[in-house]
């Protein structure tokens, strides 16, 4: 936010100032606050993290440095590597599931009557909850004992959910879907609505149903809102953090140890913030790849405009 | 969006540490620094809960008649660990503070943080005498004591439901034997022999501590904590892993024990409801039942001792669990004779009453005195009967070892109980942990 925000800014002044016609450069003072917390909560913190992943510390007394080992011990790790996976299967597992789901929602959303607004304010509302009590609530619904799988035993046969990998994955993926799908459906609500309707009434006229419209206009005018969606879910699939500690703490054994819980283990339970750091580095590296490789292949950084040639 | 700034919030967290350690003012309720000379004060850092009612009062006590103030600070409940981590080695360190001896004041020793309470002991033989011996070991490293007991103990009862015993006719279990044959008459009428909150990983780790320590005795962790590796291969270990799976494939716990959580009342809720007969869990299962299901815990909350096993090694009165909190006291304390006198509180009447009033078991050799004013007599007197009789308190696993082997500890214990590793994967696991 703060980077577009400051690189905006100058941009849009420079001509002025390179013509000679302003006094001031108010360009360059108006992106100084943005760009000051930029450098002061992103760069240094990202500095001094990269710093730490070479040294030894333990929170007592001043890092030692320790040369490549906690690199080296990083890369020999099976559960380093097996975190990685973890990250990008639920990264994929979130992208598969919420993406249909929030098109069709957001869609349906962007109509004009009245139930469908006040529908879609009730179901916005898991967005507004904290990720926490998000995952309390759902570890007390699938309680095995007391919560919904003692009473639909037909479908959780022993309601070990949390036991199993692929019940605890799902359990995850499930629970991020709900949280996270009214906020990607307000992306393409918003987007839905920005299609012109005059190629609805052309579609119309030339005798195209509803299911063709969807297909031949609607979905293609989305092209940039999914690209936006799917970055942001990416990046946040990635960083999954809170629903993992509070629904299944990496379990069970390391099931579904993604590479932030991991980090959370070495830095914060275990006090080696030197591998800590490494774990978060190497996080902070793989997402960006991850979403310059998104940007590239899918066309965005060339921000087509969807009503080229109306 | 709101995830992407928390991850760059995490990053700043692990890094501006660094920064935090030098800028973090005194926390809590007092304010000042015990750095400042001749301030004529010392702090004392505790967890901050309902306990520090006991300790507000201790420290007012102590300022009646002491030259030197006594400050007491907080740090709330899940915060603690990491904040004295970051605090410890600054000018903001407390004279005094709370902790849970064993690995998790090792690393403070090892950087030569704390002091030796040896020499404070010989001029006052009391600072040990009047602590329950077992207790009191807790806090000793590389042979020398650096705390004093200062809450109230908690060790590893077996607790059951009695009706549902009764009602399947079987009795609370004496050996080992006895408890897997009840696990199998229960089993037959439907029941859930043992709750076990294994979603919270801790749980879990009970039962290892407690078969490990009956069959060889408390010496083999001794030596595996001590860096021995071959004490996990040994026979006594794989005999102990071998009683466990045992159990396990006996379906003690049910299938769904990853799945339950203690921390969230899932594997209470199952002891009180009847649906399972026992519950290996702290001495907190009294609290925590008489505040779920006060009608219950008066009806048939049953307790007793963990079963013995035939051919073991280990004294069938060994007990597990959290012997106790302890104060442990800063090398560069500039009032250690001030510090020594407000240790001494610490097995007062007055400190024993006032904990035993909000329903803490404190482990000094008065305590009996003060028993029948307890919340629930009987209970509390079984309580300190098993602990004072204990040879040997094994202070949790996870809290003997230092904190970087907590989560290799957990992983393994989980991974065993729902037979992702077999017995040499266990080994091997242990083998792996960093011993300090």
């Amino acid at each position: 936010m703060t980077t577009t925000l400051a690189t905006g800014a100058v941009t849009q002044r420079r001509p002025a100032s390179r013509a000679g016609t302003a006094v001031t450069r108010p360009g360059f003072a108006w992106a100084l606050p943005a760009t000051v917390f930029f450098v002061l909560f992103a760069i240094v913190p990202l500095v001094l993290v990269a710093v730490l992943s070479f040294t030894r510390w333990n929170g007592l007394g001043s890092p030692e440095f320790a040369g490549l080992d906690n690199w080296s011990r990083l890369f020999d790790d099976p559960v380093m590597v097996k975190s990685l996976w973890l990250s990008l299967l639920l990264t994929l597992l979130g992208v598969a599931v919420q993406t249909p789901i929030s098109i069709l929602l957001g869609v349906w959303a962007a109509g004009n009557q009245r139930n469908r607004a006040v529908l879609s304010a009730i179901y916005f509302v898991p967005l507004l909850l904290s990720a926490t009590a998000v995952s309390v609530l759902w570890r007390a619904l699938l309680d095995p004992n007391f919560g919904i799988p003692a009473e639909a035993e037909w479908l959780f046969g022993d309601g070990n959910l949390f036991g199993t990998q692929t019940g605890a994955i799902g359990v995850l993926v499930l629970v991020g879907a709900w949280q996270f799908t009214p906020f990607h459906t307000l992306i393409y609500q918003g987007a839905a609505r920005a299609v012109p309707q005059v190629l609805y009434q052309a579609a119309a006229i030339d005798g195209a149903g509803t299911v063709r419209q969807f297909f031949h206009i609607t979905l293609p005018q989305l092209r940039n809102a999914i690209i936006t969606s799917v970055i942001l879910m990416v990046v946040g699939g990635l960083t999954t953090f809170d629903t993992v500690l509070i629904l299944t703490q990496g379990g069970p054994g390391t099931d579904t140890t993604i590479s932030a819980y991991y980090m959370y283990q070495k830095a914060f339970k275990g006090f080696d913030f030197g591998t800590g750091s490494a774990v978060a580095l190497l996080l902070v590296l793989v997402a960006a790849v991850i979403s310059l490789v998104v940007v590239r292949l899918s066309g965005y950084d060339r921000m087509r405009s969807t009503t080229e040639g109306l | 969006m709101r995830r992407h700034a928390r991850i760059s919030r995490a990053l700043a967290a692990g890094s501006a540490a660094v920064v935090l350690g030098m800028t973090l003012t005194a926390c809590g309720s007092g304010s000042g620094s015990s750095g400042d000379s001749g301030s004529g004060e010392i702090h004392v850092l505790v967890y901050g809960d309902a306990t520090n009612k006991v300790e507000k009062q201790i420290v007012d006590t102590f300022n009646k008649t002491s030259k030197v103030k006594a400050v007491l600070d907080t740090i709330p409940g899940a915060d603690y660990q990491q904040k004295l981590q970051t605090i410890i080695n600054t000018k903001q360190a407390p004279d005094v503070f709370f902790n849970w001896g064993g690995g998790s004041i090792k690393p403070f020793v090892d950087a030569g943080l704390l002091m030796p309470l040896d020499d404070m002991i010989a001029k006052d033989p009391g600072l040990k005498a009047n602590f329950l011996p077992s207790v009191f070991d807790t806090a000793v490293v590389d042979g020398k004591a650096y705390g004093v007991p200062m809450r109230g103990t908690q060790p590893v009862l077996l607790f059951s439901n009695t009706k549902v015993l009764a009602d399947a006719g079987v009795a609370a279990p004496k050996t080992f034997d006895e408890l897997l044959a009840a696990v199998q008459t229960l089993k037959a009428k439907g029941v859930t022999p043992i709750a076990l909150g294994g979603g919270d990983q801790w749980p879990t780790l009970m039962w290892f501590e407690y078969l490990y320590d009956r069959v060889a005795g408390p010496e083999l962790f001794h030596k595996a904590l001590g860096g021995d590796k071959a004490a996990w291969a040994s026979e006594d270990s794989r005999k102990a892993l071998g009683m466990i799976k045992q159990l396990i494939d006996a379906g003690a716990f049910g299938t769904n024990f990853d799945s339950v959580k203690f921390t969230d009342g899932g594997s209470p809720a199952l002891l009180a409801r009847g649906k399972a007969a026992f519950e290996l869990m702290g001495s907190w299962e009294y609290s925590t039942q008489q505040d779920a299901n006060p009608d219950f815990t008066k009806a048939s909350l049953g307790y007793s001792s963990f079963p013995t096993v035939a051919g073991g090694k280990g004294d069938p009165k060994n007990v597990v669990g959290n012997t106790n909190n302890f104060y442990s006291v800063l090398k560069k304390t500039k009032h250690p004779e001030a510090v020594a006198e407000f240790l001494k509180l610490q097995y007062s009447d007055e400190f024993v009453q006032g904990q035993m009033a909000i329903g803490n078991l404190p482990t000094t050799t008065n305590t009996p005195k003060f028993l029948s004013g307890a919340a629930n007599p009987a209970y509390s007197t079984f309580q300190f009967d098993l602990v004072k009789a204990a040879p040997s308190f094994q202070l949790s696993w996870d809290q003997a070892y230092p904190p970087a082997a907590i989560t290799p500890i957990h992983q393994a214990v989980q991974q065993f109980f729902n037979g992702q590793i077999d017995e040499n994967g266990f080994v091997k696991a242990m083998q792996a942990l960093p011993s300090s």
